[in-house]
């Protein structure tokens, strides 16, 4: 049994990329999938580059209404500054392929944070969305929370009231806020698997 | 000249009068569809009347265009469920929506499930039973949905609806097909005993009962998230029994509990459809992984 172990997870990172993303997706305590990616200035980034610290991925199509929701009401912009001031990596990925809604190239990207002031570590173009399939990511927004060991901490919505609707946010739970919260008191993270609601991610093929 | 343009707007006021005098009785039979983007919806009644102490069928009538479709409570990989609010008279009640059966829709490589084409969501209205006949009431509901077809488009609309309330009413010929269809994919309670056994990645839903269909053509459809994934499961009959393989949600939280779900089998042209509600068991590991 443990002889097959190793080929057996290397079977398994093998699928994460040639199955439907269902099969494989990251689970929450376990180690997150690493991924290499190039963000919106053309640099490339990694999630072992940023070892030691937490890390936060979040799914984004600029024209998704769920998205806009967000971004409209400023909460995603007010999460993104209070993580990384408080030193976390927030990288907002964008696994829109080209031709579809919210694909965006690299200057597309570096004026969508502009003008909605947005304020990510970096914004990673993944049109043919790698990373999105190695984290099973299904929806925008779509959230995870990686501590500085890299095991995934966090994975599902940005809150706990699906809808489309600015107005909710405030009775909502903000799952993201709260793992990073505890996270950095040391305690267990109360809810680290929530349903994400939102678009889908709008993959190519 | 300020006679004649007085006199004018007089006669203006007179005719606009008319027109909704007009408007009105029109209203009170069918309150006016609203064009949103890609569906229009509309409130309608199966019936011409309320009656007091009786149970009125209303429901939102969506007509989506071609390739656009909306939610079922469920609706699973991504999405919105329809919702509905509701302001009626004092005494009236409003149940939940009886949500006929969804259709699977392949959105890439995710699922969701809802309805495409013209469907009626179903709602039973409480007409208090000291209702005063001849006069009439006015339903009002606010709507809210998400209409998707690749790219998604929240939408919302305040509907009204104003019936007369009388001792007797007739169905209203222009709804029963609509009703009818809505009717037979709502899911009929099955009686069907059973459980859900969680063993690993895996979840094994056995089915046992009068009237279990055979085991082809078959689909199901979990009513609560975050319980199975979205994939159709794979069926087999086990001797009496149905038995049917999904996978756990990925983002399966809580268990023990209780798993609601809707089987549906195609016969021919129409839809079977029936609800059952199992406990939900840990059972142990996958017996597939290691």
């Amino acid at each position: 049994m443990k002889a097959t172990l190793p080929l057996c997870t290397a079977l398994l990172a093998a699928l994460a990329f040639t199955a439907p993303l269902l099969a494989a997706p990251a689970s929450v305590g376990t180690p997150a999938p690493e991924f290499s990616a190039t963000d919106s200035k053309g640099q490339k980034h990694s999630l072992s580059e940023f070892k030691g610290k937490t890390v936060v991925l979040e799914w984004n199509n600029p024209e998704c209404p769920f998205v806009k929701k967000h971004y409209g009401a400023g909460n995603m912009q007010k999460q993104q500054a209070g993580a990384t001031s408080a030193g976390v990596v927030w990288l907002t990925v964008n696994s829109g392929a080209k031709g579809k809604q919210g694909y965006m190239d690299g200057p597309a990207a570096d004026a969508f944070v502009q003008k909605a002031g947005a304020k990510p570590t970096a914004y990673l173009l993944d049109a043919d969305g790698a990373v999105g399939k190695a984290y099973g990511a299904r929806t925008t927004p779509h959230m995870y929370v990686i501590d500085g060991q890299g095991t995934l901490r966090y994975a599902g919505g940005i809150d706990s009231v699906p809808s489309s609707d600015p107005d909710d946010i405030k009775g909502a739970t903000q799952y993201v806020n709260q793992a990073l919260t505890e996270l950095s008191a040391g305690k267990p993270v109360s809810v680290s698997t929530s349903q994400p609601y939102g678009c889908s991610v709008k993959y190519g093929s | 000249m300020a006679r004649e343009s007085e006199l004018g707007m007089l006669v203006a006021t007179i005719r606009a009068t008319t027109l909704a005098a007009a408007l009105w009785a029109a209203a009170s039979a069918r309150a006016q569809p609203v064009e949103a983007e890609h569906v229009a919806v509309e409130l309608i009644a199966e019936r011409t009347a309320l009656v007091p102490g009786r149970t009125t069928w209303v429901g939102l009538r969506l007509r989506h265009d071609p390739h656009w479709h909306t939610y079922w409570i469920n609706p699973g990989d991504s999405g919105l469920e329809t919702r509905l609010k509701w302001t009626l008279p004092a005494g009236y009640a409003a149940g939940a929506i009886a949500w006929p059966a969804p259709r699977r829709l392949a959105a890439g490589e995710l699922t969701n499930f809802g309805y495409v084409d013209e469907t009626v969501l179903p709602v039973p209205i409480q007409v208090p039973a000291d209702a005063a006949p001849a006069k009439s009431a006015r339903l009002s509901v606010a709507a809210s949905w998400l209409v998707c077809e690749d790219i998604c488009i929240p939408g919302k609309a305040k509907l009204e609806l104003t019936l007369p309330v009388q001792r007797e009413s007739a169905p209203d010929a222009r709804w029963q097909a609509l009703f009818a269809q809505a009717r037979a994919a709502l899911p009929v309670e099955s009686g069907w005993q059973g459980e859900a056994r969680i063993q690993g990645t895996e979840v094994e839903i056995e089915l046992a009962g009068a009237g279990l269909p055979a085991s082809d053509d078959l689909d199901l459809f979990p009513v609560q998230g975050q319980m199975l994934e979205s994939a159709r499961p794979e069926f087999e009959r086990r001797g009496d029994r149905l038995v049917a393989r999904a996978r756990k949600s990925i983002y399966f939280a809580s268990a023990p509990g209780r798993l609601d779900l809707v089987l549906t089998r195609a016969e021919g042209d129409t839809l079977r459809a029936w609800r059952a509600s199992v406990p939900l068991i840990l059972a142990g590991p996958d017996p597939a992984s290691h």
